[in-house]
């Protein structure tokens, strides 16, 4: 069975077929997969897994669907900047129509009294800044896109 | 006789002091707030009051009225040194659970603790006796001492307020912006100057007190391993102390003369930095139970907690100086919910997953469980794990088992970054000091090989079956070495 593999850049096709390795799930959730003898020992909740104690984001998705589901990036090389953890906005740097430069800061957020700067990933111009001052936010939500 | 303790604190301290409360036959009382409703400390508590805000200490007396309980257990952090809230507690007939109002005052400033320190006979670091009162003052006093100093505000702790001046160039404009910052952060610009040591431990000496007038320590714990002022990684005994039992009675002394100074009584520490050669200053006392109290009861087989209780209701110390004991050694790492991967961020969030280790000397003081979401307002501390072992190297290895059964998921940790701190030579060799984890070099191991790759897709496609059957595109942040 032919399966295609994206890494956060890269994608590439493996030969593979999962049913072909046995496994067992333990009562309370963990899955111990046999390679060999070699025992890996697997746990996940949706996305993220550990893998031997690694953490890793892995999903399974059909592969129709593959360019929706990318890096976050769309046809039209809009990107979405999304809050890595939950906060607090605390000041916004930046305004729609500013261009940006890779590793520019874009805003901060506070959590815990800590204050992180969320900074742009790559180069390009700010489209919509999509929270103000004052807001909460939740993991994963989208502060600014980028154009 | 006290029937009923409130424990005027939530999280791991909260559920470890009721614990202890359960232990002694007692009835424990808990407070919450709104956030904290479904909080796990609750459910050590047989009874449970509202309160808005854990540093309220109108609201928390009004509970404890309320509750009828006759004394209070303040934990660490918010009120616990807070001579004022002792005092307060003393006035409505409650008996606070820690030293008396007058010792928290006496030593709850940093130039009053080193003032009674230095009255005391104990070391202190070289530096101002003081508040320094003007540039000619602090070039006098940096000249005398030697540069590099360190200015720190009076009032302060946690870095605020802190700089560092390598030559007397800098002295003026360092003097200027750490007072303007103590300012801000506590309300006084009070700063003092001291000879700034290089690469320092953190050596800090647990002493405990009942009410007529007997002290004992309980040895040293190293605390060097820091990141942000805030200790991650703790141990009993001290690399460096274990194998001289004498600078363990001359650190131990010394805290004893400071504390008998304040008219100590309970659970207190004294903090100290060790220079490189072994010449130790005492920095501060810490007036209340410390966040890393475990690995000291689990090398001096006592429990710190129960004599607090039994010390504040007027028991008599069962212990003298010389019953105390150490065996083996014992680690603790501080399991927070935060990135170390980014500058510590911290990351609350619901925990999707969580499994804690178990087995041979394993000991979890843990405040949270599976599916509750930490909360954005509070200290993102999780759990303290603690192993005890017949020596370091073997507590060590008991860790790193115990780290590897640890599974958190749905927000940042530091467990994974245990693993590589405490497989680091320099940290195996025992050679630390508060600047290690600015020296160490975290890198998240994300790689897996083409096998745990596998694997993991035959688990997520079980999980998913309708997906497992059609080819599959697999999307991952995994990297190849």
């Amino acid at each position: 069975m032919k399966r295609i593999l994206i890494g956060a850049e890269t994608e590439k096709e493996i030969e593979f077929d999962p049913s072909a390795l046995p496994f067992q799930t333990l009562e309370d959730g963990t899955s111990l997969v046999l390679h060999g003898a070699r025992v890996h020992r697997i746990t996940h909740a949706g996305r993220r897994l550990l893998v031997n104690g690694k953490e890793v984001s892995l999903t399974l998705a059909d592969p129709r669907n593959r360019r929706r589901n990318g890096s976050g990036k769309d046809d039209s090389g809009r990107r979405d900047i999304k809050a890595a953890m939950p906060g607090k906005v605390v000041k916004v740097l930046v305004e729609p129509g500013q261009a940006v430069d890779a590793g520019a800061g874009l805003l901060i957020l506070e959590a815990m009294k800590m204050q992180n700067e969320v900074r742009s990933p790559g180069a390009g111009a700010v489209g919509a800044v999509r929270v103000t001052v004052g807001d909460t936010v939740a993991s994963g939500q989208v502060l600014v896109t980028l154009e | 006789m006290v029937e009923k303790i409130l424990v005027a604190n939530r999280g791991e301290i909260a559920v470890r002091v009721l614990r202890a409360i359960r232990e002694a036959g007692l009835t424990g009382v808990a407070v919450y707030t709104d956030i904290d409703r479904r909080a796990l400390h609750l459910a050590h508590a047989d009874e449970a009051y509202p309160v808005d805000s854990y540093l309220n200490s109108q609201a928390i007396l009004e509970a404890a009225r309320r509750a009828g309980a006759g004394a209070l257990h303040p934990g660490y952090g918010f009120l616990s040194e807070n001579a004022g809230f002792a005092a307060l507690c003393a006035e409505a007939g409650l008996v606070f659970i820690g030293p008396a109002a007058t010792a928290i005052r006496a030593l709850g400033s940093k130039t009053a603790a080193r003032d009674m320190a230095v009255r005391a006979g104990a070391p202190v670091v070289p530096g101002t006796d003081g508040p320094v009162r003007d540039i000619s003052e602090a070039r006098r006093v940096a000249a005398a001492i030697g540069y590099p100093v360190l200015i720190k505000a009076a009032a302060g702790g946690g870095g605020k307020g802190m700089r560092l001046v390598e030559k007397e160039g800098e002295l003026e404009s360092a003097l200027r912006d750490a007072a303007s910052e103590a300012e801000r952060s506590f309300q006084s610009g009070e700063v003092y100057i001291e000879k700034a040591l290089i690469r320092p431990r953190h050596i800090e000496i647990q002493i405990f007190g009942d009410n007529y007038g007997n002290l004992i320590h309980f040895g040293e714990r190293e605390c060097s391993i820091q990141r942000r002022h805030q200790k991650v990684i703790e141990e009993c005994p001290s690399p460096l102390v274990a194998n001289n039992p004498a600078m363990r009675q001359a650190m131990g002394e010394a805290a004893l003369r400071v504390a008998r100074a304040a008219g100590y009584t309970n659970a207190g520490t004294a903090e100290f930095l060790v220079d490189a050669g072994g010449r130790f200053y005492f920095l501060e006392m810490n007036t209340r139970l410390q966040v890393e109290h475990p690995v000291t009861e689990l090398v001096t087989s006592v429990d710190l907690v129960h004599m607090q209780l039994d010390a504040a209701f007027g028991g008599k110390l069962a212990l003298r100086q010389d019953e105390v004991t150490w065996r083996g050694a014992a680690i603790q790492c501080r399991l927070y919910a935060e990135d170390p991967a980014n500058q510590y961020f911290p990351s609350p969030g619901r925990i999707d997953r969580l499994r804690m280790p178990s087995g041979p000397g394993i000991r979890l003081d843990n405040g949270v469980y599976e599916g509750w979401t930490v909360p954005i307002d509070y200290d993102p501390l999780l759990a303290k794990l603690c192993v005890w072992a017949e020596d370091r190297p073997k507590a060590i290895a008991r860790m790193q088992r115990a780290l590897r059964e640890t599974e958190i998921l749905g927000i940042a940790n530091n467990v994974a970054f245990f693993r590589q701190v405490l497989a680091d030579a320099r940290f195996v060799s025992g050679d630390l000091h508060t600047g290690f984890l600015k020296d160490f070099d975290y890198r998240p191991d994300t790689a897996l090989s083409e096998a745990e790759l596998e694997a993991a897709i035959a688990v997520l496609a079980a999980a998913e079956p309708k997906q497992a059957r059609a080819p599959l595109v697999v999307r991952s942040n995994w990297s190849r070495q």
